[in-house]
């Protein structure tokens, strides 16, 4: 198997798609078991990061402004208001 | 004019009636003063139009502003120059004039052409530019890009000041706060907005990462108002953006040229900011469905090595077996060898065998033993019977003996004299007769000689006599021959 990044530098979506690359190799059933069995720690790994990741998710909003040179330059914005929303 | 008679006696008339112009006269005349006047363009909504006439292709309808309306005909003739269908509601540049219909006295507006104007003209306009680019297959479905399922980097090119922004980041917040938003800001109507979203378009695309798609969105508004929206260089900025683009332009109904040529349209910029991503609840259940597979993956994995572990072990197991019992078959088979389980067994075997010779024997020679007896009884018994038998017949016997040997004695009594006779004769005859009266016989080595010259000197000689014989050498031989 391919070096592997650790799961806390994968973004969301790599480390979504590298579990569900785990997940179909082991359904082929191609895999030695000993490869399988470390997939397999891999695959809960990425499933506990990605489930956190979820659980923690804080939505990122930036504004595209133009800094005093006239160059693009991306600057922190707030969040949706969601106060007046229902929480669930 | 005079009071009214009402007991229905008309009064004469008077003076004025000489004046009157007959119905015809004064329509004629009326008829005359419309046609006197110079063709007139007149702006207006058109309003109960029916379609044109079925049998003649002919249309009839009205056209009115907010005080006035008049009757207005279009020819069948002019109806099919024009390059639209009219439509309740239309406005219209109407060119032609007026017209009284005799027979009725009704006044119309005949139009020799007409025209679109104002939203009609620019729905006209921005039909024709559809059109275009159609023809240019900017509006093909195989050039429209696949916006990713999740877009986690998304940038929004709008209005800053609206409510548009907010409820795009609203929406993404509730449905899933994992897609990053950078807002690109615009403005979406009047001078000048069609090329600052072009410059929004650019900016979003040269973002760094790339973001996974743009939202082109604007609220809801008159059709004036999303004309930006059809601007034919925005259009075609938006089907050259080298990122997907994804646009919400208005309401339902309203469709831009813009949605026309985006990789996706959707029918709000609520509904466009709903279809990046999907929900945070969907991909908590795509991880738990994620989770059950993975779980049920590694288990089969694990369940199948474990059961191939059996069988080789299963297999393993019935190999020794069945090499061990081949083993012992064969340990068993020379066990069997008699010579192993009873070393005195070749012994006992060959004195069985002696034991069974010796009792055949035993029983041959008693059998043998008894036959004989049994003849010998035999015998004696059969002798005992014929004891009396031959007493009985002794006498006859006897006498036939005797009969015998007196008829032996007669017929052997003449030969016997012949005999006597004949044996005399035979004895004179006989050399031996001659020899016992001096005479001798000579024999060289092959029998008798009768010659002197059947000896030579040296040669055996036996001389018979008639008493014995004479065995010597022959030393002198006389010829006397």
């Amino acid at each position: 198997m391919a070096e592997q990044k650790p799961v806390s530098e994968l973004s969301y979506k790599e480390a979504s798609q590298e579990l569900e690359r785990i997940i179909r190799a082991l359904e082929s059933g191609d895999m030695e078991l000993e490869e399988s069995l470390e997939s397999y720690t891999r695959g809960v790994e990425l499933l506990r990061s990605l489930r956190e990741r979820l659980a923690d998710a804080e939505q990122k909003v930036s504004v595209l402004m133009k800094d005093v040179d006239g160059n693009d330059t991306l600057v922190d914005a707030a969040p949706a208001d969601t106060s007046d929303e229902l929480k669930l | 004019m005079g009071a009214w008679n009402l007991t229905g006696t008309s009064a004469p008339v008077q003076g004025a009636a000489k004046d009157a112009l007959s119905v015809t006269q004064a329509v004629e005349l009326a008829a005359g003063a419309l046609d006197a006047l110079p063709q007139i363009t007149m702006l207006g909504e058109v309003t109960g139009f029916r379609g044109p006439n079925a049998r003649s292709g002919h249309c009839y309808f009205q056209i009115k502003d907010d005080a006035s309306a008049v009757d207005c005909i279009v020819w069948r003739g002019v109806y099919a120059k024009c390059a639209f269908e009219l439509r309740d509601g239309m406005q219209v540049l109407l060119t032609g004039g007026f017209n009284l219909y005799k027979p009725t006295g009704r006044m119309s507006f005949v139009a020799r052409s007409l025209a679109l104007a104002g939203e009609g003209l620019l729905r006209q306009q921005v039909a024709a530019l559809a059109e275009k680019l159609r023809r240019e297959g900017l509006m093909d479905d195989a050039r429209k890009r696949r916006i990713p399922a999740f877009c986690t980097r998304v940038a929004v090119v709008t209005s800053l000041s609206g409510a548009v922004i907010d409820d795009v980041k609203r929406t993404l917040r509730r449905r899933n706060p994992l897609v990053e938003l950078v807002c690109v800001g615009a403005k979406v109507q009047g001078d000048g907005a069609p090329a600052e979203l072009i410059e929004g378009l650019a900016r979003a695309a040269a973002l760094v990462p790339a973001p996974d798609c743009i939202l082109l969105v604007r609220g809801g508004g008159s059709f004036e108002d999303l004309m930006t929206f059809n601007d034919e260089e925005l259009a075609r900025a938006v089907a050259a953006c080298p990122v997907p683009v994804v646009t919400g332009i208005g309401h339902e109904p309203d469709t831009s040229i813009c949605d026309m040529v985006s990789d996706r349209r959707c029918s709000t910029p609520t509904a466009a900011a709903e279809s990046v991503a999907p929900a945070i609840t969907e991909l908590a259940d795509l991880l738990a469905a994620r989770e059950h597979r993975l779980a049920t993956a590694t288990t089969g994995m694990v369940q199948a090595a474990r059961r191939d572990l059996a069988m080789q072990a299963q297999r393993t197991r019935q190999a020794i077996s069945a090499s061990l019992a081949q083993e012992r078959r064969t340990v068993e088979g020379f066990a069997r060898h008699g010579c192993l389980t009873s070393p005195g067994y070749l012994i006992e075997r060959r004195a069985s065998e002696l034991a069974q010779t010796s009792d055949r024997l035993e029983r041959a020679a008693a059998r043998s033993q008894e036959r004989v007896v049994r003849a010998v009884a035999d015998l004696s018994m059969r002798l005992r019977a014929a004891g009396p038998r031959v007493t009985a017949t002794r006498p006859a016997l006897d006498l036939a003996a005797s009969r015998l040997e007196a008829a032996g004695d007669t017929l052997l009594g003449g030969r016997r004299a012949a005999l006597g006779a004949q044996a005399a004769k035979l004895d004179a005859l006989s050399p031996l007769k001659v020899l016992a009266r001096g005479y001798a016989i000579a024999y060289d080595a092959h029998g008798v000689a009768t010659s002197a010259r059947d000896f030579a000197p040296g040669d055996a000689l036996r001389v018979r006599f008639g008493d014995g014989e004479v065995t010597g050498t022959v030393t002198t031989v006389e010829d006397n021959g």
